[in-house]
């Protein structure tokens, strides 16, 4: 008897140690991802920089002085040979072979800086250009024997700095891992999920209305909540098909043959097909949330002489309100973590400008992670992670709103 | 005019005519009556909803079937009778004379497109200013029609709610015409695949290699049994093998043995997993799980492992489920009454005794129904097999070995480069309607086991 009390109480001790495993490992798992993204990544958001003297009056380049305050600048520069001009100095200042230690755009910032202050073409000046992707990866341990002796030697003598790399901020996708930023993407991110937004708001949250408030029992409703609960189910590449299929398929109308409705790769379309995606999330959030608000406040307000339209508008929304924030805030994360469904509609091009409009080519944060963690250059994978630090960054922004929403607003009622 | 500008106008005009029927309203001759049926400010809904709604349905009509009749109108130009009369060509020609023409190119590459900017422009100015006019006629027409309606005895209440009835119930019927668009587009492009590759070859073949096609039997190298055993070999069984137990015995601790400080913290921990964004997971998935994955099989003697095997991916995919598992666990543990509970334990069983014995079954029904909705979760994701898993097509039961799923097909065969209605690109259309309506039947038989088998207590 004691013995059997005894392996009973075991297995209840493993137990429970299985359930805190169960819950600890889990755990773990979520904080090694979070701890590989930041150690991978927040070098990211530094770069190193060597300090490259070029002596201008030297190099023999011809610059009219006029036109480097016209907005012609770039040109004339780029047409007097800087991109020589600054490989030539970096051969000079050190060695043959110097041009591979610094950055293919280092002439980029070159050019900011006499565009800054055009004086230094008469002198000879040392400015802080990127160093090249093998030189960065060096200095941090990585990389051939040869170029780390060569990052060494830079380093003895006090050539190499590193600063917080602001560029990764305000730049685009380029082919040079030193020169990326993800400000296009995450424009491009931006105007999607305001076409989202615009969208899936408004309709879900009317639509949510409707069938809580007004719709009739019947074959018809029952069909309509059963087909938006099956939405929310959907695997999302699903709403890329069918973001492909209607939006940028060719229709044949009444004898017409139509091209694609909108324009590929576009905000406005990736909008769209994730507007479709979280609106069902946004009417079952809606719902509850109406749901929750008591009967007796209707009533009161169609003792009153409200219309039923008026009871709605005027007292059950507003008490509503903070449910519903929340649940758009939730779906709206999850469209700007959603991958699969803009790659099919497109929104994978390499694209250098950011978007200027909702129907301008444009990419977004994840795909961006998603075409970076594609490409083989060692540097992209800091780069890759520090996108996704970003992206997370905004995620948690997003859900921890949503909390403090859900936490200042709860009534019980 | 440019669509924003047109609609500030429209929007405008609607601002006007709320503003003019509500001042005439706060003027009416009530007429020895003591109160009139309807409040100023409700004359001017109805006069801005007037003004409003025609015009933007005419808009959004007009903004669908001007591309059109501007390709019509272009096509009838004589310069256009130099154009190639294979389809994909002259579409492409046209495209480059429109994009010219909306000034968002510089300049047209091909002479032809050259000639047909001038056209395309004139045609998109005629059409556009057509459309211009006809919406901001119709606003007036509709303002108009309105005012002459308002009156002291108009009730321009029951109208503008009757409108804004119809608002929401267009609204609501988005969502149905969504289901029925993926259904109808799915199985519109299905047809097109099944004209082209018998439905049993598609079904039952084994051989599933899209990039070669052989033009003369093209079912031959169509065959998705390898795809829908990775699928189900990563999302249903590697994938559930993790996602079970971890969230099973979490949801477990967290609600019969945690301290509620504990839990407080730790399950909004789990939920931050479903929170993660699955590209991430994928990179993660590629850059650290499979070389490790590979690593072991190494260690184990095995020497072909893949670094892009259904383990890694399917390891990655179960702990993005856990969450999944674990909060519909939790919700119906959470149900069971405590009277019960507390009953087992006061005959003296352990606290797992009762989980396992009281508990567990009772919950059933929510736990099998969060099982498969995480089933149809898995077998639905995409990102993380498109970075982990492999492409090639393998029927195996060895973890290490290399698998592919539906979504990664799907998404390889629509992002190459190939034309819109080859039997590759249909094929995508026929793996997802597959799909869809795998994930709806998951879906309906697990809300039927919650609906069916649910224990109600009091």
């Amino acid at each position: 008897m004691q013995k059997r009390i005894r392996r009973r109480y075991a297995r209840e001790r493993r137990f429970r140690l299985f359930g805190l495993a169960a819950v600890t490992l889990s755990a773990a798992f979520l904080a090694f991802l979070l701890i590989t993204m930041v150690a991978n990544g927040w070098r990211g958001f530094t770069r190193t920089d060597v300090a490259l003297t070029i002596d201008f009056p030297a190099s023999g380049m011809v610059v009219e002085r006029t036109q480097l305050a016209t907005p012609g600048a770039d040109l004339a520069l780029a047409g007097a040979g800087l991109e020589n001009t600054v490989k030539g100095a970096a051969a000079t200042a050190f060695g043959a072979g110097g041009e591979e230690f610094i950055s293919e755009s280092a002439w980029l910032r070159v050019r900011e800086a006499i565009k800054h202050d055009p004086s230094v073409l008469d002198r000879k000046v040392t400015l802080d250009v990127p160093a090249s992707t093998e030189i960065d990866q060096a200095v941090r341990g990585d990389g051939n024997a040869e170029v780390k002796a060569a990052a060494a030697k830079l380093q003895q003598a006090g050539a190499l700095s590193r600063h917080f790399n602001m560029d990764f901020l305000y730049e685009s996708d380029s082919t040079d891992p030193v020169a990326v930023g993800i400000w296009g993407a995450l424009k491009g991110s931006l105007l999607t999920m305001a076409v989202t937004f615009l969208i899936a708001f408004p309709v879900g949250v009317l639509s949510a209305i409707y069938l809580e408030e007004y719709a009739p029992k019947n074959r018809w409703t029952d069909l309509i909540e059963v087909s938006i609960n099956n939405l929310a189910a959907v695997p999302s590449i699903i709403f890329g098909l069918l973001g492909l299929a209607v939006f940028l398929g060719s229709w044949s109308l009444f004898g017409y043959q139509f091209g694609p409705l909108l324009p590929r790769s576009a905000a406005l379309v990736g909008g769209l097909t994730l507007a479709l995606m979280i609106m069902p999330v946004i009417v079952i959030a809606s719902r509850n949330a109406i749901k929750s608000v008591p009967p007796s406040i209707r009533d009161a307000a169609l003792g009153i002489g409200a219309s039923p339209i008026q009871v709605v508008f005027h007292h059950v929304l507003p008490l509503a309100m903070p449910g519903i924030l929340t649940g758009t805030i939730i779906g709206m994360a999850r469209a700007l973590g959603e991958t699969a469904p803009l790659l099919l509609i497109g929104m994978r091009a390499f694209i250098v400008t950011p978007p200027g409009g909702f129907t301008d080519p444009a990419t977004v944060l994840p795909v961006q992670i998603f075409l970076w963690s594609d490409e083989v250059s060692r540097g992209f994978v800091e780069k890759t992670s520090a996108a996704i630090i970003v992206l997370l960054v905004f995620l948690l922004a997003m859900n921890g709103l949503a909390i403090y929403l859900r936490n200042k607003f709860e009534t019980r009622w | 005019m440019n669509a924003f500008a047109l609609l500030f106008l429209i929007a405008g005009l609607g601002l006007i005519g709320w503003l003019t029927a509500r001042a005439r309203a706060n003027r009416f001759d009530r007429g020895g009556a003591k109160r009139l049926h309807s409040l100023p400010g409700q004359h001017g809904m109805y006069v801005a909803m007037w003004t409003i709604l025609p015009a933007l349905l005419f808009v959004a009509v007009w903004s669908a079937l001007s591309p059109g009749l501007i390709k019509q109108a272009v096509l009838e130009h004589p310069a256009a009778a130099q154009l190639p009369q294979f389809a994909f060509e002259r579409d492409a020609l046209l495209a480059e004379a429109k994009r010219v023409a909306s000034e968002h190119a510089a300049t047209a590459f091909d002479p032809v497109a050259e000639q047909l900017v001038a056209p395309t422009r004139s045609a998109q100015t005629y059409y556009g200013w057509m459309g211009t006019g006809v919406a901001i006629l119709l606003a007036f027409a509709g303002a108009a029609f309105a005012l002459t309606r308002v009156g002291a005895h108009f009730k321009a209440r029951s109208q503008v709610e009757r409108g804004v009835m119809v608002l929401l119930l267009v609204a609501s019927l988005i969502a149905i015409l969504t289901t029925l668009g993926i259904f109808l587009s799915l199985l519109w492009e299905s047809l097109r695949f099944f004209q082209q590759v018998p439905i049993t070859d598609f079904l039952f073949g084994t051989h599933w290699s899209p990039q070669v096609i052989d033009a003369a039997d093209p079912g031959k190298s169509l065959g998705a049994v390898p795809l829908f055993w990775g699928t189900f070999f990563i999302g249903a069984v590697i994938a559930m093998i993790v996602a079970i137990p971890f969230g099973l015995m979490s949801a477990i601790y967290l609600t019969q043995y945690a301290a509620p400080r504990v839990r407080r913290w730790m399950k909004p921990t789990l939920e931050m997993l479903a929170g993660v964004p699955t590209v991430v997971y994928g990179y993660f998935a590629a850059l650290t799980v499979a070389p490790a994955v590979r690593d072991l099989a190494v260690s184990f003697g095995y020497t072909y492992a893949s670094s892009e095997s259904a383990l890694a991916a399917g390891l990655v995919m179960g702990v993005m489920i856990i969450p999944f598992v674990s909060s519909m666990a939790d919700d119906s543990i959470a149900a069971v009454p405590t009277a019960m509970r507390d009953g087992s334990l006061a005959m003296g069983a352990t606290t797992s005794e009762t989980i396992s014995r009281v508990l567990i079954p009772a919950a059933l029904p929510g736990v099998v129904a969060g099982v498969l909705l995480a089933v149809s979760r898995a077998i639905g994701e995409t990102m993380i097999v498109v970075m982990a898993a492999s492409g090639a097509a393998n029927i195996t039961l060895n973890p290490f070995e290399s698998a592919t799923t539906v979504t990664k097909q799907i998404v390889d065969l629509l992002t190459g480069e190939s034309e819109f209605d080859s039997p590759k690109t249909l094929a995508a259309f026929a793996l997802g309607l597959t799909l869809f309506v795998i994930t709806l039947l998951l879906n309906i038989v697990a809300l039927r086991v919650v609906k069916k088998y649910r224990e109600a207590y009091e």
